[in-house]
């Protein structure tokens, strides 16, 4: 993984001296609270509920065990011994006093991290494929080029207060595991005839209160031309996103609006930069930067491929079931013979997704340095991820995942839900989701049942801020609030572009909101009626695309009890 | 970076506001509005200094043929967070190659000063409530940036590894407070 230069390392340091400054300055008087506000956002820092929330930047989602080890640090002695995995990779904490706040950006400088970019109007964290640089369908590693896009967008003189938050994500993999669909900018990295590498470029995707899938903006844009591409595309923005309501600020409405336009304008833009402006092309990235950060990201050390490849994995005759089902569901292929990455789930009963505790934090550090070079990764899914497992490890790494509770065999089943904070932690929510999830996964407890159902993706938001992608699920659902009380909205349909569903688009509304306490039943409704109405291995999802809404919404509907009025 | 003390500032707008003013007698140090300035170029003489205040949300490409003549250009922050100045100032000085002045307005915190200097401006008017000594403080914490600027277009992987400050001690030197 990216190593820090001794440029990052002060970089980092700096930052957190300017934020103490500014901090000292707000705790004095001399920086009002709204002057403040935008300040600490851009550290990560917002307030919420009960104290600030700090939102810590993983970039693409990728950690060393020193770093996991620094943030269980932080969880003990500074939070209330627990973090939030969210579905941008980074990781949250809830309970910091913002006197403290200083202190903990000095503690993360100390390990090479930062909350630079996690919020605010500005380029965000970049993020990226969970199993970047060990998938087995990768077609070109993805982590050198958000490394490149980090380091130029940080600190962005220019685009540090655009009309609204701005989100990249990258893959260089057959399946798009990171929703590039459904981002302001998405790459996909490629391959042509010749083997020269590119890009497919999509602008304007969002999700929000108005979901939207991203417009092809370049069909294979030279990987040299990256920086300056995005250069125009965020400039075009600057210029011309709208400032005068919130709700329509995201560059998607501007693309929407603008249609053909907006990609003219940033062809024009450009062309303008790489021919008129003085040092216009300073921006093309080199073969020999290109290669230094590619650098970086070769095999860690003791990583050896192994001389033949496992076509499958077989578990011993004499393995337990929970084991077979564990490398069935947490074992993912990969691109070197002998080697696999395995999730360590988040998902289990008792903790809302997504969670960890300082000791769970630091024993997935430990399984890191024991079983995968000391490196990890956060999923868009809200897990954990062990890159460079070998084969022969697997068994001894169930034992220790399984004591360490990471070994839940749910990966990609309805109980690996994703959920965002919701109304107990967040100050947007309209409703709190990590009730829902619980009774959800009270309700499927039975992995018999999860087995059944199969691949299911089912996700949860408190608002229609998105943070949960209720949108990209073929489950959605989103907290609302009427008259002071909490409602659900239920979508079916949706996707996130994944190979499982296919291109991305938004569920449809399947009626009105429902009650809290309706919820779980009307899950079990639908996911009733997919058992009936599906055909022989046929999935969740393309039993809905096949039969439709109609019987999924009787179904939902029958539910209503509170709601039953209103139906 | 200069900071303008506006009292003893020789630069003055024109009151009137938008609109062409037909009144509008040429003086010294003006510094006017993008329709008081169409309104009067024509007769301005060449060698009056004159600046021009821009709305965040003009194309600079509509100045681009007056720059020569102006001494000034201002740029506005009607609320610190609309950034859309940024962006003109950044095309003035490395597309236009304005050499004149470009000048913050508004509401202009201390906060901004390392993105205005780097994106180009070299005047600001701070908001009253703001102090000097912070601004400054503020312009020291990074003595390197990742992507170029107007100072210098290279990004920090095209300059040779010597030229840039790395070691903790220059930081120090800088001003910082680690």
């Amino acid at each position: 993984m990216y190593a820090y230069t001794e440029f990052d390392r002060h970089f980092v340091h700096q930052r957190a001296a300017q934020y103490r400054d500014q901090l000292q300055r707000n705790l004095a008087g001399q920086l009002n609270d709204d002057d403040f506000r935008p300040l600490r956002l851009q550290n990560g820092w917002y307030i919420q509920r009960h104290a600030p929330m700090l939102r810590i930047a993983v970039p693409y989602g990728e950690l060393n065990s020193t770093q996991m080890r620094a943030l269980a640090r932080i969880a003990r002695d500074f939070d209330r011994g627990y973090g939030h995995f969210t579905t941008r990779q980074n990781l949250q904490f809830n309970w910091i006093p913002l006197v403290q706040s200083a202190d903990v950006m000095e503690a993360l400088a100390d390990v090479n991290m930062h909350g630079i970019q996690t919020s605010g109007n500005c380029i965000r964290n970049i993020t990226s494929d969970c199993f970047a640089g060990v998938a087995a369908d990768e077609i070109v590693d993805p982590r050198p080029y958000c490394e490149i896009l980090r380091q130029w967008s940080t600190l962005h003189p220019e685009f540090a207060f655009l009309p609204r938050k701005f989100k990249i994500a990258v893959s260089g993999a057959r399946e798009d595991r990171a929703a590039i669909h459904w981002h302001d900018i998405g790459l996909q990295l490629l391959k042509n005839d010749a083997g020269e590498v590119g890009m497919k470029v999509l602008v304007g995707g969002g999700m929000g209160r108005t979901p939207i899938i991203g417009t092809v903006a370049h069909d294979f844009l030279p990987w040299q031309q990256m920086l300056v591409f995005i250069e125009a595309v965020v400039r075009v923005y600057n210029r011309y996103g709208r400032r005068d309501n919130l709700y329509k600020a995201r560059i998607k409405i501007l693309v929407k609006a603008e249609g053909q336009k907006f990609i003219d304008d940033v062809n024009e833009e450009f062309k303008n930069i790489l021919e008129r402006d003085l040092d216009g092309s300073a921006h093309i990235i080199t073969q020999a930067e290109l290669d230094r950060v590619s650098a970086h990201f070769k095999l860690p050390k003791g990583v050896l491929p192994q001389a033949s490849r496992t076509p499958s994995l077989q578990a011993p005759r004499d393995a337990t079931p929970a084991f077979k089902r564990w490398l069935e569901r947490n074992v993912h292929a990969h691109q070197l013979a002998g080697y696999r990455a395995v999730t360590l789930s988040l998902k289990r009963a008792g903790q809302a997704p997504g969670d960890a505790t300082d000791v769970q934090m630091n024993l997935a550090a430990d399984l890191a340095d024991r079983y995968s070079a000391g490196e990890l990764r956060v999923s868009h899914d809200q897990n954990l991820v062990l890159p460079w497992v070998r084969e022969s490890d697997l068994p001894a790494l169930y034992e220790a995942a399984r004591a360490a509770s990471f070994a839940t065999p749910n990966i990609g089943f309805l109980t690996d839900m994703i959920a965002c904070p919701g109304g107990d932690f967040c100050g947007l929510a309209n409703a709190r989701s990590i009730p829902i999830a619980a009774a959800i996964n009270e309700r499927f407890d039975d992995l018999d049942e999860l087995y059944d159902i199969g691949d299911i993706d089912l996700h949860i938001s408190g608002c229609i801020n998105s943070c949960g992608h209720h949108h990209s699920g073929h489950i959605g659902i989103l907290g609302v609030d009427k008259d002071g009380s909490e409602w659900y909205q239920v979508t079916l349909g949706g996707s996130d572009g994944s190979a499982l569903s296919e291109t991305a688009v938004p569920g449809k509304v399947i009626g009105p909101s429902f009650a809290a306490d309706e919820v779980p039943d009307v899950i079990e409704a639908v996911i009733d009626t997919y058992r009936d109405r599906r055909a022989a291995n046929e999935k969740f999802i393309d039993t809905v695309k096949r039969v439709g809404l109609d019987p999924f919404k009787t179904a939902a509907n029958a539910q209503r009890r509170s709601t039953a009025h209103a139906a | 970076m200069k900071f303008i003390d506006t009292p003893r500032d020789r630069w003055h707008t024109i009151n009137g506001e938008d609109g062409p003013m037909v009144t509008l007698t040429p003086a010294p140090y003006s510094l006017l509005t993008l329709s008081q300035w169409h309104g009067v170029r024509s007769q301005w003489p060449a060698d009056m200094p004159v600046g021009v205040l821009l709305a965040n949300d003009v194309d600079i490409e509509e100045l681009a043929d007056d720059l020569p003549r102006l001494a000034v250009v201002a740029l506005q922050f009607p609320k610190w967070i609309d950034g859309r100045a940024y962006s003109q100032a950044h095309l003035l000085r490395s597309r236009y190659r304005f050499a004149g002045q470009v000048r913050a307005t508004g509401e202009v915190l201390v906060d901004m000063l390392p993105l205005l200097k780097r994106t180009g401006f070299d005047a600001v008017v701070l908001r009253a409530d703001q102090s000097i000594d912070a601004a400054e403080r503020a312009l020291r914490f990074f003595p390197g940036h990742y992507q170029g600027d107007v100072h210098d277009g290279r990004p920090l992987f095209a300059r040779p590894p010597g030229e840039v400050n790395t070691s903790a001690e220059e930081f120090v030197n800088a001003g910082a407070s680690i």
